[in-house]
């Protein structure tokens, strides 16, 4: 598999397909992996791939810096590859100029991270290549959402007092925002001060204040690749809003944000079927 | 001889202090996998073992997050303004780590510099710091290459080491620390000792000799591409203290607020008139590595690191001042050969 990789950035880089192969680095076999631009053939030996590969390199396809290198080549994991659907479909990404290579992949970290727990997009999809095999099973939507089904059998005023307690220790760093694929906009609310819309303070309001922001900007656009929650340095575990987007786009919409390259993105469609029992 | 604690009277300690009204804080488990330090309500809370390195720093308790300057208000065409209640509570900060409790006399200078920030002041004079050495470290500990180690005492009020049987010895590095613990230890024929720290990752005085001419070299942009832009190095790290001063109300009055900042968002350095003179993720990681190994220790002497590892412990692509200063070190050395 490794070798596959390696041979196939390298011919894309030989063949001046690409400029940039975006890939995983490791320099410490015990260390976490990280992400690697490679400009040259003879430095795709640098390329690894294993269960250390945690980030999301889509990420990198609309930053500034790497945009300037050229024409890219990217690694996704089955979840990573969700969100190049997102950014295709809503026009941050010229699909036919990036390369994107799919890798196999039977979950990342030790143990298994939990979205890792409920993937069924093990093989990538709607990728231009997939290296390795893995074999995909279908989850049932009530085992993706076990965890969510677990916080809102609390009550509303517990769940708020868990949100209050978590997003206490949030220092405001936005590292949940910087790692997000779909996090693209160039100056973001919270950045702007003109008003000052959501609080710059890291106070519980304040960090309530740009929580709630986030969710409502990534509904049924987060592809759940979790990457906030794993970059959070306060381990707040915003997975739980993830799944509440996913589940709630979902059950209204029959919706998985980057499963289903042609469907209509729900917030950019109007359909006469669309529920509207959430209006209240 | 050397005196020391038993764990329980340590943590009754604890207790008595809090009894008194006394505001403390130490490592506390905060989450399932997090331990942070947090201010304690009871002393079973303190967790003194079990972690290499809480997820913040004790910077927060002299220099916090988020803090009001003054209250205004506005009526008609008067403006009242009302300065915070003075802080007048003693606090103790349990179980730093060396490399936490070094970074509050590094961080003394700036905010002594050109004013003198009397609310982080006055926190330092109310604040006894009491150190526990460190007996483990992980593969992002580097505290050895700039200049401190496991048991370093530089900040710390008091130095507690593990000893065997659930007992520290206790050595009280300042007057202040002796008074805190006068009376409470008994004397011994135990001492405590740790084993060594991590190996050094980088040749700091080299670096401190070179990196001053090394603003164009490429290692910034190779070193640091990844770099997501976020804050959370600067944020956990104990002496990154940059802040941005913000109004918050309304029409009728509000707050000014000092707020946490960091030189890695884009907004840092953006001018009104849309020039940005860091425009690049690889200059504003220069900035942060030159600020720590260059800027400040040539105006105040002392480097602004001092080794905990949370930058690249906390960094989503595993990116840090020990990745940088390891890669820089590399390419300088090998350029000059």
């Amino acid at each position: 598999m490794l070798n596959d990789l390696r041979q196939t950035a390298r011919q894309l880089l030989a063949d001046k397909k690409v400029d940039v192969v975006i890939g995983y680095g490791q320099a410490d076999p015990a260390g976490p992996a990280y992400p690697v631009f490679i400009t040259r053939p003879e430095d795709t030996e640098q390329l690894v791939f294993n269960d250390r590969c945690y980030n999301n390199l889509t990420t990198f396809l609309t930053r500034k810096e790497i945009r300037a290198m050229g024409r890219a080549a990217v690694l996704v994991k089955g979840c990573d590859a969700k969100s190049v659907v997102v950014l295709a479909v809503e026009s941050q990404i010229d699909r036919q100029s990036v390369v994107v290579i799919g890798m196999a992949c039977n979950g990342v970290g030790q143990p298994s991270l939990a979205k890792c727990r409920t993937c069924d997009v093990h093989m990538p999809r709607h990728t231009d290549m997939v290296i390795g095999q893995a074999a995909d099973h279908a989850i049932e939507a009530k085992d993706r959402y076990a965890e969510l089904a677990e916080m809102m059998s609390k009550s509303a005023s517990e769940r708020l007092a868990y949100w209050g307690q978590e997003l206490s220790r949030c220092v405001k760093c936005y590292a949940c925002r910087q790692v997000c694929p779909m996090c693209y906009c160039e100056r973001c609310v919270a950045d702007k001060n003109q008003p000052q819309v959501i609080k710059t303070s890291a106070t519980t309001m304040g960090n309530l204040a740009w929580q709630i922001n986030r969710a409502f900007h990534l509904a049924s656009r987060c592809v759940g690749c979790d990457e906030c929650t794993r970059a959070c340095p306060a381990g707040i575990n915003l997975r739980l809003l993830n799944l509440m987007l996913a589940q709630a786009t979902e059950e209204q919409f029959d919706y998985r944000p980057g499963m289903d390259k042609d469907a209509q993105p729900v917030l950019g469609c109007f359909s006469v079927k669309d529920k509207e029992c959430f209006i209240k | 001889m050397s005196e020391v604690i038993s764990a329980r009277a340590l943590r009754e300690l604890i207790g008595g202090w809090l009894k008194a009204g006394i505001r403390v804080a130490g490592p506390r488990r905060v989450a399932t996998d997090q331990v942070a330090y947090a201010w304690l309500d009871r002393p079973e809370d303190c967790l003194l073992g079990g972690y290499i390195h809480p997820h913040n720093s004790i910077k927060e308790f002299f220099f916090p997050r988020h803090e009001s300057l003054y209250e205004y208000r506005i009526e008609g065409k008067k403006i009242a303004l009302k300065n915070p209640e003075p802080l007048a509570d003693e606090r103790i900060v349990i179980g730093a780590r060396p490399c936490d409790a070094a970074a509050m006399p590094i961080l003394d200078h700036v905010f002594n510099w050109d004013f003198k920030d009397p609310f982080y002041n006055r926190r330092r004079e109310q604040t006894t710091v009491v150190t526990l050495a460190c007996r483990e470290h992980d593969h992002e500990c580097f505290c050895t290459s700039v200049g401190l180690g496991p048991d370093a005492e530089r900040g710390s009020d008091v130095m507690l080491y593990e000893l065997d049987g659930d007992m520290y010895e206790v050595r009280c590095v300042t007057d202040k620390g002796g008074n805190l613990m006068a009376g409470r230890t008994e004397t011994s024929q135990l001492t405590g000792s740790v084993p060594p720290g991590p190996a050094k990752k980088f040749d700091l005085a080299y670096l401190r000799e070179t990196i001053g001419s090394k603003f164009e070299s490429p290692v910034w942009t190779e070193a640091t591409l990844r770099c997501m832009a976020c804050g959370a190095c600067a944020y956990t790290c104990p002496t990154c203290h940059c802040f941005d001063i913000v109004d918050e109300g309304n029409a009728r009055g509000g707050i000014r607020a000092k707020n946490w900042d960091a030189c890695q968002f884009p907004m840092f350095t953006l001018h009104a008139s849309g020039h940005n003179p860091r425009n690049t993720q690889p200059q504003r990681q220069r900035q942060r590595v030159m600020h720590k190994f260059s800027i400040y220790p040539d105006k105040f002497g002392d480097v602004l690191c001092t080794g905990c590892g949370n930058c690249t412990r906390h960094c989503s692509v595993h990116l840090g001042v020990q990745t940088v200063l390891e890669a820089a070190e590399k390419s300088w050395r090998n350029a000059t050969v």
